[in-house]
């Protein structure tokens, strides 16, 4: 949905702790996981074989996304840098509690 | 769009059209990860009839941000910039060399740290005029000058202070000094009006009696009170009366000599910084009482802050001859 002004709305995940890539390749590209919402609305995020509940916060101070443009451009006025807002964010989804791993095959008792 | 402002030894501000910021890093040891068009339970509510997969992508992340706080525009800068070369009238050798030191708003914009609007704003309140595209301040003497001719016109005129033709000052002055500067002078120190379509102006007494105090006070380190009392009396235009509240700001008065003397002291003259302002006050003077002190840290409140707020953030109060007063909390050098 359009936000003010036909500005992108934006989603924060906030996570406690680091994410690492399961492979030395790197971040980029790869797929961290899936997002869930139970039917009360509680955020759930599958990370590997790890489950993670959250909760989702309106923010009290919401985020502006800003990308710098014109970098290193220099007019005859000067540097040309400037920053536009690209997008707001007032929500995020904040993932605080432990991260339970997800246990599909339990061994038997002999 | 936003505009972060700061030459290298400045701490960086970020400004809108009207308002700045100042600018502080936040680090968080949590991953912030945003991703654009990630909805939301109530957004997902409604559309209950797909069960498909929605691929998102994380923008990116991030383990810091940038915090504002909204922050008094640092404006110093910009009377230290255009008093470096005063306009001193079209008769002044200086202004046929070249200088370089010269700015219009442009260079303004990029060297202060403020919103173009706060920028504009003090323009006008620090009296500025454009001369040639650039912005300048009038050299005090200049200034004076310019008033003088004004307040002698009135006065062999027999105008009343409240009604100043525009039209017969610049018919009687313009062949003295410049016809911008005889209105630039009027719209200082006067009050712009319109009546049956003549342009007129009710000269503002305070400002008028404030710059010739300052014209008198310039010329020496401090003054006997009652001496300079007269003397500011006489120098004023005829009609209007000099009072020391006119002075706020200016001048400060030092009721524990004998006899009292009052000396020059200019809030534009004192540092910007909270502390450094605090600092300089009470290396000048090491007990103040709240009359005193008010007119030299009113310019530093915040939004919605009061000059009680940062006597208690900033100074220690005590009981002297049942007045109180404060001084420093920290030794001063």
């Amino acid at each position: 949905s359009g936000g003010a002004g036909g500005l992108a709305q934006w989603v924060l995940v906030e996570l406690q702790g680091e994410v690492e890539p399961r492979q030395s390749s790197g971040l980029a590209g790869s797929l961290l996981g899936d997002l869930h919402y139970t039917r009360e609305g509680v955020p759930v995020l599958i990370v590997g074989h790890h489950i993670l509940y959250g909760k989702v916060v309106q923010l009290e101070k919401p985020f502006a996304v800003l990308v710098k443009r014109g970098a290193g451009e220099s007019g005859p006025a000067g540097p040309h840098t400037h920053y536009t807002v690209t997008a707001l964010i007032k929500t995020k989804l904040l993932f605080k509690t432990r991260p339970k791993p997800i246990i599909t095959n339990v061994p038997k008792k002999v | 769009s936003l505009v972060i402002r700061g030459e290298k030894d400045e701490q960086a501000v970020l400004c809108s059209k009207d308002k700045t910021y100042d600018m502080k890093i936040a680090d968080t040891s949590n991953m912030l990860l945003f991703i654009p068009g990630c909805k939301t339970p109530e957004e997902l509510n409604a559309d209950q009839a797909s069960c498909d997969i929605i691929h998102s992508q994380i923008a990116g992340f991030s383990n810091n941000y940038w915090e504002l706080r909204r922050c008094r525009p640092k404006l110093k800068k910009l009377r230290k910039l255009l008093m470096e070369d005063p306009y001193e009238g079209p008769d002044s050798r200086k202004d046929q060399t070249l200088t370089f030191s010269k700015y219009n708003t442009e260079d303004l914009l990029s060297l202060i740290q403020a919103s173009e609007e706060e920028i504009l704003h003090q323009l006008q309140v620090i009296d500025a005029c454009k001369i040639e595209g650039y912005w300048r301040i009038l050299d005090f003497d200049y200034e004076m000058k310019l008033l003088n001719h004004v307040t002698q016109l009135i006065d062999s005129e027999s105008w009343s202070l409240s009604k100043v033709p525009l039209r017969t000052c610049l018919e009687e002055l313009g062949s003295l000094e410049p016809r911008e500067m005889i209105e630039h002078i009027l719209l200082s120190y006067g009050r712009k009006y319109i009546d049956d379509g003549e342009v007129y102006f009710e000269m503002l007494e305070d400002k008028i009696c404030r710059a010739i105090a300052q014209m008198l006070l310039q010329n020496a380190v401090k003054f006997n009170l009652s001496e300079f009392q007269e003397v500011w009396q006489q120098s004023v235009p005829e009609g209007m009366t000099a009072r020391l509240d006119q002075l706020k700001g200016l001048a400060l008065v030092d009721k524990s000599s004998r006899p009292e003397t009052i000396f020059l002291l200019k809030v534009e003259d004192l540092p910007e910084d909270n502390q450094e302002r605090f600092n300089s006050l009470f290396s000048i003077r090491e007990k103040w009482t709240e009359v005193d002190i008010t007119p030299y840290i009113q310019d530093l409140c915040a939004e919605k802050q009061t000059v009680g707020a940062l006597l208690t953030k900033y100074a220690r109060s005590s009981m002297q001859n049942g007045v109180k007063v404060y001084n420093s909390r920290r030794p001063i050098a």
